[in-house]
């Protein structure tokens, strides 16, 4: 798997997620949404997708990594990036 | 036949207590699947309908219980939950850790679709009163709430009340500090709001702390933290008066003559107000079933908590909470869409 089609694969792991647990419409969400302020997601939101991406790329997230993530593109760089390593 | 994933660890008066309480669901019928170590879990062992499953961990009271389930993939109430998310078991039950349990079941049964936040429910019982015992929610899941949630935290205790009480038609009231619309926190105001203009449930207003008991409502609604206090007040006043009648009754022999005629009146009072006769909580909001025992659970408080779970699945009480969500246009999108329009 390429680097940019990892990174896309992710991209539509987080949307179809998010879309489907805040009800919001994919299109709605792109790189740069932020998970509080656009999504009103809140920290339980935002554990049910940490939870999902480690299930579903068999990675581990920290909770000190976890409160990092402010934004879709925040998540989907630290998936690609542990899929790099 | 239901099958009940069992916390085997963590109950304060132990796992003898664990092991009489699930003995006495066994013999009723249910299923079990406990979790825990088998060595203090043997007397189970060939007790029909009753499979332990060793589990060699365990979260304790102290432990950050996110974190703690997160970090410990092994923990008896973690594979419990689990268990239920996996299909094995039917409902999952606990007289452990409050926190750690929920966090389990709600990591691992989901929150049902279209639900911000689960909320805990206890069943109050009121001395005296006939028919089932009200429902308080939420007392203890979210310190914090917003109006949508106490709006959620109604829609989902009249569901509870109605699929596994059996009230026909629940009496909803907000738990605030005057009966008028106005009073209250931002949040009650608005939730009041909300919920005069529904139309899927029957919203009686606002009830005050000293009506809690009085049943003048089915399902009272309130955010965590104030549910948790009240319900403490309540079990701490009801300590503190059993003990002063005690005393009265000791006081001189007259009394004492009294006393010892009030006593079959008095024990089945204190029966209604014992925590293990409701059972413990349960946490509503999830795809699934998730029974949270109080802490200092006896043997027929954890038998009591199993059953409850039992009812729930067997009353469909998930499937039947998501239908009202739906149908009443509660779930967090269409309410966002009423406050929000295009």
């Amino acid at each position: 798997m390429s680097q940019s089609l990892g990174r896309e694969d992710v991209m539509t792991k987080v949307r179809e997620h998010l879309s489907a647990e805040l009800e919001v419409d994919q299109a709605e969400i792109s790189e740069a949404t932020r998970f509080k302020d656009d999504l009103d997601a809140d920290s339980l939101d935002l554990y049910e997708l940490v939870m999902e991406l480690e299930d579903s790329y068999g990675i581990k997230v920290s909770e000190e990594e976890a409160s990092r993530i402010e934004t879709v593109g925040d998540a989907v760089d630290f998936v690609a990036g542990r899929l790099r390593d | 036949m239901t099958t009940v994933a069992l916390d085997g660890r963590g109950a304060e008066r132990g796992a003898e207590a664990i092991v009489a309480g699930a003995r006495a669901a066994a013999e009723a019928g249910i299923g079990l699947r406990v979790f825990g170590d088998p060595e203090r879990l043997a007397a189970l062992t060939g007790v029909g309908g009753i499979e332990v499953v060793a589990a060699q961990e365990e979260i304790t009271n102290d432990q950050e219980p996110v974190a703690a389930v997160r970090r410990t993939p092994e923990a008896s109430i973690v594979l419990a939950a689990a268990d239920v998310a996996e299909g094995r078991s039917d409902a999952l039950a606990s007289a452990g850790p409050t926190g750690a349990t929920m966090t389990a079941a709600l990591f691992a049964l989901r929150r049902m679709h279209g639900v911000r936040r689960p909320a805990l429910a206890l069943q109050l019982a009121v001395p005296g009163a006939d028919g089932p015992p009200g429902l308080l929610l939420d007392v203890g899941a979210n310190t914090e709430v917003r109006s949508v949630d106490l709006v959620q935290f109604a829609y989902l205790g009249a569901a509870f009340s109605q699929a596994v009480l059996g009230v026909e038609r629940p009496r909803v009231a907000l738990l605030s500090v005057g009966e008028e619309a106005k009073k209250g926190t931002a949040d009650v105001v608005e939730a009041h709001a909300e919920l005069a203009a529904s139309n899927g449930i029957d919203f009686r207003g606002n009830i005050e702390g000293r009506d809690l008991l009085g049943g003048a409502a089915d399902v009272v609604v309130t955010d965590g933290f104030t549910g948790n206090v009240a319900l403490k007040a309540i079990e701490g006043t009801a300590r503190a008066v059993a003990a002063a009648v005690g005393a009265a009754a000791r006081s001189n022999p007259i009394a004492a003559i009294g006393g010892l005629m009030l006593r079959p009146a008095l024990g089945g009072l204190r029966r209604e107000l014992d925590p293990d006769t409701t059972g413990g909580a349960i946490l509503l909001g999830l795809r699934g079933v998730a029974v949270v025992g109080h802490g200092s659970s006896g043997p027929e408080g954890i038998a009591n908590a199993i059953r409850l779970a039992v009812r729930a699945v067997d009353q469909r009480a998930v499937e039947r909470t998501a239908a009202l969500l739906e149908r009443s246009g509660a779930t967090r999108s269409a309410m966002r869409d009423r406050k929000e329009p295009e």
